[in-house]
């Protein structure tokens, strides 16, 4: 049948193809050697998915770890004080001593919001809070380590490639 | 029985890995000389898609060109076995690149030297090709100049059977036609 023929060359051949098919054969594709520059570098696909998870991983610690911080200092009652600094007259400095009453202000002097300043939590804190403390702190140390073995396992597993003998499961497409 | 036996070894076999999908991934992790052997099998077909737009003296170069920015390109291909309608499209998209920066130019072929050629036949008749609609006349082209077979082209550009069948015929009416008016062949 002549449509077969122009459709994979096989039944009747059409001679009017066939005569298509010698004169436009002449421009048919030569082969030619590929050049390809010496110094050009095979590509390579870039896997950024180890690199996205080790930061993201990273990340998380910081913020869980921030968050146990601030849990921590919440539970510790903070003294509040208030720092006096009077204008005219230099006084004795005293040391700012934790108060539990409202202190005795002079007319002439000016109150200064300051943040308070943090003192060591360690000496607020009881035997039993520091324990709790360095355990929550070995807890947080061992799931890093379990989470940065895994990312390097992944990251181990990820830059091997698959031999191309054992590509297997694909489909032609088209 | 002998159907379940069959079945049962059909789905015990592998499905065939296509030659392309082994050869990128052999030319990704580091072997150039696969990229030669992917270059042998598709130049032909980048080599007929660029003849159906461009004009023929630019073809080689653009074939190098193609095959260049494909090996450095080669990573952002996420099928491996889609190589053919990737680097089909790379060549349809430089043509498109060809024709939208170069100036308008006259191909000077054997006919205007008044040549009588077999050459300036076939040149005429691809002018007559490339005047076709779009669809017809790569598939004319890969068919008529390349010597593919039609599931030949369809498997290499990705385009279904049916379709490529259908622009075959359609394309293939069309130029005879064109030839009627030329004279015949």
């Amino acid at each position: 049948m002549k449509d077969d023929y122009l459709w994979d060359k096989s039944g009747q051949p059409d001679p009017e193809i066939q005569k298509l098919e010698e004169i436009l054969g002449t421009l048919r594709y030569q082969p030619k050697p590929l050049e390809l520059p010496e110094e050009l570098p095979v590509s390579r696909r870039r896997n950024y998915f180890p690199l996205i998870a080790i930061a993201a991983s990273l990340l998380l610690a910081l913020v869980a770890g921030g968050v146990w911080l601030r849990v921590r200092n919440q539970s510790v009652p903070q003294p509040q004080h208030v720092e006096v600094v009077p204008t005219p007259a230099p006084i004795e400095e005293k040391k700012p001593q934790p108060i539990t009453q409202k202190p005795v202000v002079p007319e002439n002097a000016i109150a200064v919001n300051r943040r308070p300043h943090h003192k060591p939590v360690t000496t607020a804190l009881s035997k039993r809070e520091r324990d709790e403390g360095l355990a929550a702190k070995e807890q947080l140390m061992m799931a890093l380590r379990l989470t940065t073995e895994k990312l390097s396992l992944i990251h181990r597993k990820t830059q091997n490639t698959t031999p191309a003998s054992q590509i297997k499961n694909q489909h032609r497409v088209g | 029985m002998l159907l379940m036996t069959s079945e049962a070894h059909a789905l015990e076999q592998p499905p065939e890995t296509p030659v392309e999908a082994v050869l990128v991934r052999a030319v990704l992790s580091g072997d150039r000389d696969g990229f030669a052997s992917l270059y042998d099998l598709y130049a032909p077909l980048v080599h007929g898609i660029l003849l159906s737009r461009v004009p023929r003296a630019e073809v080689d170069d653009l074939v190098q060109d193609i095959f260049l920015h494909a090996f450095k390109k080669l990573h952002t291909l996420r099928d491996a076995a889609a190589f053919g309608p990737w680097i089909a499209m790379i060549a349809r998209n430089r043509a498109v690149d060809f024709h939208r920066r170069s100036r308008e130019t006259v191909e000077i072929n054997d006919d205007l030297r008044g040549s009588e050629s077999h050459e300036s036949r076939a040149n005429e008749i691809l002018e007559l090709i490339r005047n076709l609609p779009e669809a017809y006349r790569e598939t004319l082209v890969l068919r008529l100049v390349e010597g593919m077979t039609g599931p030949e082209i369809a498997a290499r550009t990705g385009l279904t059977a049916a379709s490529v069948r259908v622009n075959l015929h359609r394309g293939m009416k069309l130029l005879r036609e064109k030839l009627g008016f030329m004279g015949g062949l």
